[in-house]
């Protein structure tokens, strides 16, 4: 059985290899994991491929092209019971079944700041010396999170904010990488654009309580990871079994600290401890794919114009 | 009486069409699957996205903020190259040359991340040169980001490429002219006069091109240190266009708009050139002549040569600081070696091709350009500078969309990505082959046909000894730029099975920051070791003490 997927999900320190020595164990069929650049390499993949695709399923699309995934008509309803998922918003959808989830948030660091913002309106009002790396949206995912995220809060005042915003960006990158490594652990800014998730790393891997998320006041926007099944597989049984598999701990207990993520099943005490020291998002905020899809390009736009101008 | 000998003894390949076809077959070759992979993008191509290109004034800035940063990064770069260019031909004993010639090798292949990585860690806000200035009591605190940022990446890659290149047509400079210019005592401003200048303003045109056109595609650097949207190029608004809108039919638009900038320039500037080529006399100065003007401006040299070295060294230095915590721990594991093993079969590969594709156009070229076709010259010289113009992003989608059924595994993925690294290398190592190409001495060649030492003979005896330092130096440039390449592999190459640069991607996107430095190091040392390597097996058994330089970079997109 063939699934597209992302690096690092596969790579050795991803949850993949774990997954697919227990996950074989239990079906007696061999599990073959392609790993594609991006999320948005999968969907990418899937379209230019079409019916001559080799995948059963794909596992990995974010929820912001959910919508764009379903238009591609080459996905096939799952018809399994989703009542386990404990997810922060109410998961009803026939072809796509989430396995984890994470906030995007600003990640500081608590050597070069004390007192961060504790809103984004704070953020924006903050002094032109409090610098923010940002990702690009229109080449990453967490670029992309963002501007829903100013979005949702602002509504259509969101390219004004915009431009308050400017005088803190220190820079636009282009994807994720570059931003968290060549230039937040060089120390040019205490801030990040990241994922609420991403100190847990550092607390349980690195040991170290450097780098913190802030939890801002008008919440946080949600980053769901989904899976789906591919309706010209060859497998569907196996397809449909391994996303029933999913749900289930012996598949959820690999995503905190592999994945760098919260499990999509309530995990109990499974669930690392530092997880009990993220932040809590006073509220959860996310779009529905559609509206996504719909406004995506228009918000870019209205992005681009509000910052180059 | 050339056909004569030839029907009496044939040496191995003596067939003068051994010289044209294989190299006009690989013109072909190569122009159908660049002309594949575009074609590719193109069946997507719909007219409605033209007007759109220019009805969007942020896409008219973009193209308008390419051009500018491209003409201004050139500028300083060639600005900065031509004293340190004289510097060095000056200076012929100056102790760190070898270093800097080394290090003028190594900058142009360096993947954009690490590069940036250093860059950053020196010049950065929190880096050692603010801190540098915040001990000397200067209050002024630099910034990077911005147009400043991605001037000073540029001039990191650039200066270097065009001072090599600028020191090689120096170096043609004849033997008896430096002889003369000794004998009447010229001083430093006119030996500039006389000499240098001539040489070097044949050679402006097509290098200024060449640097423009890699400034101009420069996509990772200008997205990292430009700031934001106010300064990205074409390649971001084709890679977004491919990549987040599979918008094929504006990402072709935008191809074709970068292929007419660069492709235009090019072909001006190859005008020019061709003019320059009558150079005078063909031998290579084998030994240096002492140049007279050397002693007075020897401290002032030696100062600027220092700094220039430690302009490039710095990042460098900064990488392996950071990368040598992570350096331990990434040696003991497979991960490290099956990567590097991986990365070096499809660099090896890949340069080994990209070099029998650039000696067999060389040869088409020049043997077509000896009897008079010009048309067929110029096709075949194009033929390896395409993916100069096409974006391998470009190039590859539009290979993948022709392909796609037929893709399937590993092994077929790498072979691909060894095809388009090889031929993404081409341009630059036809640049190095082709001035000592141009530099044989025709009497020779003359003498050598009628002697009849022609096809591999000719090759091995004549060719071979002058050729053999521009092949090392083009294969470990082909070879750099393949083992830095992030753009190909993320398209063909499986993840399960990383390369080097796929697997630093891997790592820090698990957080494995420590590791990616030390990966980062790993993948810096081998790239010196490389140029180590090769230059030595250069100097060994080379009968002439021949400085053959020059260039190399692409921009990685991933």
């Amino acid at each position: 059985m063939t699934i597209y997927t992302y690096p690092s999900f596969v790579s050795e320190w991803g949850p993949g290899p774990a997954i697919k020595t227990s996950f074989e164990a239990r079906c007696d069929c061999t599990l073959e994991f392609i790993a594609l650049d991006s999320s948005v390499a999968i969907l990418h993949r899937l379209r230019l491929e079409g019916e001559s695709t080799r995948a059963d399923l794909v596992l990995g699309l974010d929820a912001n092209i959910m919508a764009e995934a379903r238009k591609t008509g080459l996905l096939a309803p799952h018809g399994i019971d989703t009542s386990a998922l404990e997810l922060p918003i109410n998961w009803q959808d026939d072809i796509f079944v989430p396995y984890d989830w994470g906030y995007f948030a600003f990640v500081y660091d608590t050597e070069q700041l004390t007192n961060p913002p504790s809103s984004l309106e704070a953020l924006i009002d903050a002094p032109d010396d409090l610098k923010i790396i940002l990702q690009d949206p229109r080449t990453s995912t967490p670029g992309l999170g963002f501007l829903l995220w100013m979005r949702h809060v602002y509504g259509d005042q969101a390219p004004e904010k915009w431009q308050a915003l400017q005088d803190n960006i220190l820079t636009v990158s282009k994807g994720w990488s570059d931003a968290y490594f060549s230039l937040f652990m060089n120390g040019e800014a205490p801030m990040v654009l990241s994922y609420s998730t991403s100190p847990a790393y550092h607390m349980a891997v690195d040991n170290t309580d450097r780098y913190q998320a802030v939890a801002f006041e008008e919440g946080h926007y949600l980053q769901v990871e989904v899976a789906a099944l591919v309706r010209t597989s060859q497998q569907p049984a196996l397809a449909r079994q391994f996303l029933e598999f999913m749900l289930t701990p012996a598949f959820q207990q690999e995503i905190p600290l592999k994945n760098v993520m919260y499990p999509a099943i309530d995990l109990g005490q499974q669930v690392p401890d530092v997880f009990d020291r993220l932040i809590d998002p006073p509220e959860t905020l996310y779009f529905q794919p559609e509206t996504v899809a719909d406004h995506r390009k228009q918000w870019i736009d209205e992005w681009l114009n509000a910052t180059t101008r | 009486m050339a056909q004569r000998d030839y029907a009496l003894i044939a040496p191995p390949l003596a067939h003068p069409a051994w010289r044209r076809w294989p190299g006009r077959i690989i013109a072909l070759v190569l122009m159908i699957i660049v002309a594949a992979g575009f074609g590719g993008l193109l069946t997507e191509w719909q007219w409605q996205a033209v007007p759109a290109l220019w009805q969007s004034a942020y896409l008219r800035q973009v193209i308008w903020f390419s051009i500018y940063q491209a003409a201004v990064s050139t500028a300083l770069s060639l600005t900065l190259a031509i004293p340190v260019a004289r510097a060095l031909h000056r200076q012929s004993r100056f102790r760190g040359r070898g270093l800097l010639l080394r290090l003028t090798e190594l900058s142009l292949v360096l993947p954009t991340i690490v590069a940036v990585f250093g860059l950053v860690a020196v010049y950065g806000r929190s880096g050692w040169f603010n801190a540098l200035l915040e001990t000397l009591g200067l209050p002024a605190s630099w910034n990077l980001y911005g147009l400043q940022g991605i001037l000073l990446a540029h001039v990191f890659f650039n200066a270097p490429l065009a001072a090599r290149i600028m020191l090689q047509s120096m170096e043609r400079i004849p033997a008896n002219q430096w002889r003369l210019a000794a004998q009447l005592g010229l001083g430093s401003s006119a030996i500039w006069r006389a000499l240098e200048w001539p040489a070097l303003r044949r050679l402006l045109p097509g290098l200024a091109a060449f640097v423009f056109t890699l400034c101009f595609t420069s996509f990772a650097i200008v997205m990292t240190l430009g700031g934001g949207p106010k300064s990205t190029t074409v390649e971001v608004a084709i890679y977004q266009a491919l990549r987040y809108e599979f918008d094929f039919s504006q990402a072709a638009v935008l191809a074709v708009v970068q292929l007419l900038i660069c492709g235009s320039l090019w072909a001006l500037a190859s005008r020019q050139a061709s003019a320059g080529s009558l150079m005078p006399g063909g031998t290579v100065s084998s030994d240096q002549w002492p140049r007279r003007d050397a002693m007075p401006a020897h401290r002032r040299d030696r100062l600027l040569l220092l700094v220039f070295t430690v302009f490039l060294l710095l990042p460098l230095v900064a990488v392996a600081v950071r990368g040598f915590p992570g350096l331990y721990g990434e040696l003991t594991h497979t991960r490290l070696w099956t990567s590097l093993g991986r990365s070096l079969i499809v660099a090896v590969t890949a340069a080994s091709l990209s070099i029998g594709f650039g000696l067999a156009i060389l040869g088409a070229s020049q043997s077509d350009t000896r009897s008079g076709r010009k048309w067929q010259s110029g096709f075949i010289e194009a033929s390896g500078h395409l993916t100069l113009v096409v974006p391998a992003l470009v190039l590859g989608t539009g290979l993948f969309v022709l392909l796609r059924p037929q893709l399937g595994n590993v092994s077929q993925g790498l072979a691909l990505v060894t095809l388009i690294n090889a031929l993404m290398a081409l341009p630059f190592v036809i640049q190095v082959l082709r001035g000592p190409f141009k530099a044989f001495d025709p009497r020779s060649l003359r003498l050598a046909d009628q002697f009849n030492v022609r096809g591999w003979y000719r090759f091995r005896l004549l060719l071979l000894p002058l050729l053999k330092r521009p092949l090392l130096l083009g294969f470990a440039y082909a070879a750099g730029l393949s083992l830095g390449d992030f753009s190909v592999i993320a398209l063909f190459g499986s993840p399960s099975s990383p390369t080097l640069p796929l697997l630093l991607y891997q790592q820090l996107s698990a957080y494995q920051l420590d590791d990616a430095a030390g990966t980062a190091l790993v993948m810096l040392v081998l790239l010196f070791g490389i140029f180590f390597v090769l230059h030595r097996l250069g100097d060994g058994r080379s009968r002439y003490r021949q400085e053959t330089p020059v260039p190399v970079r692409k921009q990685a997109h991933a």
